[in-house]
């Protein structure tokens, strides 16, 4: 029963023989190296790019519905980039924004 | 008239989320078109090298999939192009610095 289910997912058009899998397989780099970029410091974030990252997987969370075929290992990279891009944009506002009051504290 | 009402019409036209996730997919090449104003320092390594192999994926991804999506795959050629371009500057950046390092180390 396992070997049916797995020649099923060999053999499905948008499985592990076509592009339609790798390529959306691959995007998951991007929201790993937005993780491995958690530790950078919020200084050398960059703005432009965590807006793309953020607004890209939102807007394409719903192109992989409707594409054909339709693309759920899209859908959720997708969703995982429009997370990381958030939070590193949460992040680097915080610290620009909300810590500026402790830094002018410090200088007086 | 009869290109714009082609394209109003199109199977990856206007009317369709196949138009729109490309043109929002353009912010990825257009950051990284501005950050390459910016010193490379600022530049992650990590991130660049991703969207250098991303960005040749769905190239193909685009040629492949139906409605086919020219719109799509300009957007990454023009991505793939600037990430290289950003990659090359990161590389230099960091080999510079570690030659200085090395001078200063030797020195």
């Amino acid at each position: 029963m396992a070997a049916s289910k797995l020649q099923a997912f060999w053999n499905h058009p948008a499985g592990p023989k076509t592009i339609h899998f790798w390529a959306p397989t691959f995007k998951w780099g991007i929201s790993i190296a937005n993780v491995a970029d958690f530790s950078k410091p919020p200084e050398k974030l960059s703005y432009p790019q965590q807006i793309a990252v953020a607004c890209t997987g939102i807007v394409w969370s719903r192109y992989s519905t409707v594409i054909i075929p339709k693309n759920w290992n899209l859908f959720s990279v997708n969703i995982a980039m429009a997370g990381t891009g958030l939070y590193q944009l949460s992040r680097k506002i915080r610290h620009d924004y909300f810590s500026d009051e402790e830094v002018a504290v410090a200088q007086e | 008239m009869g290109i714009l009402h082609t394209f109003w019409n199109s199977p990856i036209g206007p009317k369709t989320t196949h138009f729109w996730g490309p043109v929002v997919g353009w912010s990825i090449p257009i950051a990284a078109l501005a950050d390459s104003k910016k010193p490379p320092e600022l530049i992650s390594g990590n991130m660049t090298t991703v969207m250098c192999v991303y960005s040749a994926l769905f190239m193909r991804f685009a040629y492949m999939v139906r409605p086919r999506n020219y719109h799509l795959l300009v957007c990454h050629v023009a991505n793939e192009s600037v990430q290289l371009y950003q990659l090359s500057r990161w590389a230099r950046a960091r080999g510079h610095s570690q030659k200085k390092d090395e001078d200063a180390g030797g020195a």
